[in-house]
């Protein structure tokens, strides 16, 4: 079997000695990444600069037979981008805007991108890209695929996937294959959907083509606040069964408010309220005002105790950045945070929220709860310390709960994180024996000797075909 | 490339019916399961004797005309009925063979809709409109069904029961079987469930015709004014004049727009509009009109471009029609332009098949074609690898609709 080591020279070969790392100690960094709770060390890591680069870099591991992870900025939180003794391929290299086209409204990137780069660089034309998870200033766009990442707009933009019109990717065996068309309508199967939100499984994008959506006319910024998160999710309840469908529609608990106004970010959130939501309408300026008014109205008949419109754009910006940085607030908390991810059934919100406050109080954990509502999309954020070990088992337990708290109420275990390492045992609560298995195999057909980010998203012992499969080199 | 002819003959096995538009000869009547169970049952039996199958939803549908190798019609117009509706969540799960005009009267009841509106009429089923993923002249704006379906049930090929999705707007649990399963065309699995996002219905609505110029630079320069224009609306569709004078708007090329919203919005994209030139109040009723405008017997075609190229591409659809004797019509938000031509005797003109013959193979869908032209006009588009090989992980045997895709016959 090929040694490491000749891999290591090979791959240096192709991306320079600066592009390797190859010692325990500089590799350590990329033992985890945005989910706290597991560490996996990767062997190797390589670093393309240049679309040949990685081309080579992926067809040299085919030929050995040697596994990888992907890797984009690791603000992952489900564990995906962690390469346990298998080579990581790291794409933060490959950043360059090959091109923005402002008549097609369209825009060409390398997988190393940052979201927000974009975004910045789209501005001129008064265009943006829409999806905005919240790590947007660090995670790349090739991570964004692998995950179908959404973000708060995507309640009325879509996620991920409703903006990427075209990939160029690299399957595991090194075939290079066009996904999708930018240039008009495909027929055939979906096979570029099929990629998006893969998870890494399927190959690699080489370039992503995506829409990039006009600025809209108007925006109004909406902060309601509530003397309880039932009246929130009430107020939620009620706006989305309205048929008005807000840019974002963002709620945060006493918890996390308190949090974000004792950090650097704070946003001038009322500290007493136990909800806030956070809505955003935007679109022609003509009838946003009506609008608007329907919106306070609901607010106000839900409980809410004052609803504040953003006068400016400064004023816009920090009510977001509030949001946007809540996670990393929440690092005041406590040493290790666990941003969760389910969705429900938006009606089921006032219940379901209530259900896990119990499960919290059983459990004796802290849940923050800040979560994209108006798509029902929960983030119950658990803050623990991971050296205790009891504590550990205690927020396992909950988190298993939560899941299946929110599968019993007609959800799902993610909306947007991806399955990763952390969600494979949930799988069996969704899905059949037999989904799993068509799962399986449909990995099969990108990635038959099970190189591409190895034993994530299916459990294995899902994949019937799998006993007979020839087993990757360095995958024990 | 010799001349196309048609109806040029297709071999086929003595065991094995060729069915095709208008010739659907079964060789016993079609199975018409009303429970999932009973189609897991007849997949599985297709599976021990190793025989095809097609499958309908309604049957209301104009045929595509893809030639079908199959012994056994599974008709889903008996697996009926809507599974879950709360209408607060703004979702909506029925069975396949549910019509969309019985999903539209239950979602109207409570002020919302199912944003579909394919062509053809709303007798259609909400399976087949998932599994062809025909997307009308609301797509541009609202989405096609790979964006509004968010979930889906299906007997797969290989006879296990498969879901992808869920019932929840946002899903990113495993790898995506409904993307895959909505287009294509029930070859790797009978679609028995389907589940959707709905829309508010908009407080106010209005639908205006404004005359277009026939000049290309004067086109070109309209077109791109109402793509930057301070207008949102559900639907912009360009019209030739053919159809125009079949829906009752003149004779010169018009575009529609349907524009929704609240009062205030509606009557400020009136005045945008208006600034184009004398715009014509239209009945709602128009939309359903050009959906069902196709004849029964007809070659339909879309081609779709990049915006720059939009105006020529207009140009060269609307020769086409001319050619053909038929008409097209075309979305600016989607900018992709359909022709439909009328069959005389079984296929279009001369005159239309030379043009379909020398037009550029990229960036053109066929939806309705002669049989005998699908091979020569559209061989298939699921013949690389990964289509391959998608196939044979969901439907190894090659059972459902086999030929549908212009797939090699096995």
């Amino acid at each position: 079997m090929t040694q490491p080591a000749d891999v290591a020279d090979r791959l240096t070969e192709i991306v320079g000695p600066r592009g390797v790392l190859r010692r325990p100690g500089e590799l350590v960094v990329y033992r985890s990444d945005g989910l706290p709770g597991y560490s996996k060390q990767p062997r190797l890591a390589v670093f393309p600069r240049t679309r040949d680069e990685l081309v080579s870099v992926v067809r040299l591991l085919a030929d050995q037979g040697v596994a990888f992870v992907p890797r984009g900025a690791g603000t992952g939180l489900s564990g995906g981008a962690l390469a346990d003794d298998v080579v990581l391929v790291g794409l933060n290299r490959l950043t360059r805007i090959l091109s923005i086209d402002p008549v097609e409204r369209l825009a060409v990137v390398e997988p190393g991108v940052v979201n927000v780069a974009l975004t910045r660089a789209a501005t001129p034309y008064g265009l943006h890209y829409a999806p905005d998870p919240s790590s947007q200033a660090a995670c790349t766009i090739g991570g964004n695929v692998a995950e179908n990442a959404g973000g708060p707009h995507c309640l009325k933009y879509g996620v991920t996937l409703n903006h990427v019109r075209a990939i160029t990717a690299i399957l595991p065996d090194g075939e290079i294959v066009r996904l999708g068309s930018a240039e008009g309508e495909l027929d055939g199967y979906d096979l570029l959907g099929a990629f998006i939100g893969s998870e890494g499984c399927f190959g690699i994008a080489i370039d992503i083509t995506v829409r990039l959506s006009p600025n809209p006319q108007a925006i109004r910024t909406l902060l309601a606040d509530f003397t309880s998160v039932d009246a929130a999710a009430r107020a939620t309840s009620e706006i989305i069964a309205s048929g008005i469908v807000p840019a974002a529609l963002e709620m945060m608990d006493g918890a996390t408010i308190r949090a974000v106004e004792a950090s650097i970010y704070a946003a001038g959130y009322p500290v007493d309220a136990e909800a806030i939501l956070l809505i955003e309408l935007d679109g022609l300026e003509a009838g946003l005002e009506a609008d608007v008014a329907r919106i306070e109205a609901m607010c106000a008949a839900a409980g809410a105790r004052t609803v504040r419109i953003a006068r400016d754009d400064a004023e816009r910006a920090r009510l977001w950045q509030g949001r946007k940085k809540a996670f990393g607030a929440m690092g005041r908390v406590s040493s290790h945070l666990v941003v969760q991810d389910a969705v429900i059934p938006r009606t089921r919100l006032p219940d379901v929220l209530a259900i896990i406050r119990e499960i919290a109080e059983r459990q004796r954990i802290t849940v923050c709860n800040v979560f994209h509502a108006g798509d029902g999309n929960l983030h119950p954020n658990i803050g623990y310390d991971a050296n205790n070990p009891d504590e550990q088992a205690r927020v396992h337990a909950a988190m298993r709960e939560i899941m299946s708290a929110c599968v019993a109420a007609g959800g799902t275990i993610t909306g947007e994180h991806g399955i990763g390492l952390d969600k494979l045992d949930y799988m069996s609560l969704i899905f059949s024996e037999d989904s799993l298995a068509a799962m399986c195999r449909l990995r099969d057909v990108f990635d038959p000797d099970h190189r591409a980010n190895p034993g994530k998203v299916v459990p294995v012992h899902s994949c019937r075909e799998w006993h007979g499969a020839p087993k990757a080199a360095w995958t024990a | 490339m010799d001349r196309l002819t048609v109806p040029m003959s297709v071999a086929s096995s003595p065991a094995v019916e060729q069915t095709a538009s208008g010739s659907m000869t079964p060789s016993s009547a079609p199975l018409r399961p009303s429970t999932t169970a009973e189609v897991r049952e007849i997949v599985g039996d297709a599976i021990v004797h190793k025989t095809p199958v097609r499958i309908v939803g309604r049957g209301t549908w104009l045929d595509a005309g893809r030639p079908v190798e199959a012994t056994r019609q599974v008709s889903l117009d008996g697996l009926t009925g809507i599974v879950d509706y709360t209408p607060g969540d703004l979702t909506l799960t029925a069975r396949a063979g549910t019509t969309l005009a019985e999903i539209a009267r239950a979602t109207a009841e409570h002020g919302q809709w199912l944003a579909l509106a394919p062509w053809g009429s709303d007798d259609g089923s909400l399976g087949a409109t998932a599994a062809t993923a025909t997307a009308g002249p609301m797509s541009g704006a609202l989405g096609t069904p790979r964006d509004i379906v968010i979930g889906i049930e299906a007997v797969a090929g290989s006879g296990e029961l498969v879901r992808g999705g869920g019932r929840v707007v946002k899903n990113v649990a495993g790898f995506d079987l409904t993307r895959l399963m909505v287009g294509a065309w029930g070859t790797l699995g009978i679609l028995t469930e389907v589940s959707v996002r709905l829309r508010g219905l908009p407080e106010h609505e209005a639908t205006l015709a404004l005359a277009l110029p026939n000049a290309p630079p004067a086109l070109a320069d309209v077109v791109a004014r109402l793509r930057s224009a301070p207008i949102a609306p559900l639907g912009i569709e360009m019209v030739s004049g053919t159809l125009a004078a079949r829906l009752g708007l003149g004779q010169q090329p018009v575009v529609i727009a349907r524009l929704a919203g609240n009062a205030d919005a509606v009557t400020a994209q009136r005045a945008a509009l208006g600034a184009f030139g004398d715009v014509l109040d239209v009945a709602d009723g128009v939309w359903t009109t050009l959906r069902a405008a196709d004849p029964v017997e007809a070659t339909v075609v879309r081609f779709s471009s990049p915006v720059a190229r939009f105006p020529e591409v207009w140009l060269a659809a609307d020769r086409l029609a001319t050619a053909g004797e038929g008409h097209v019509h075309a979305s600016l938000l989607r900018s992709s332009a359909r022709v439909v031509l009328p069959h005389n005797e079984g296929a279009p003109t001369d005159a239309a098949l030379e043009l379909l013959r020398d037009a550029s193979r990229d960036t053109r869908i066929f939806e309705r074609l002669p049989r005998a032209l699908w091979p020569v006009l559209a061989p298939t588009r699921a013949a690389d690898r990964l289509s391959q090989g998608v196939r044979t992980a969901f439907d190894p045997h090659r059972l459902l609709n086999r030929g549908i895709l212009g797939e090699t016959r096995s």
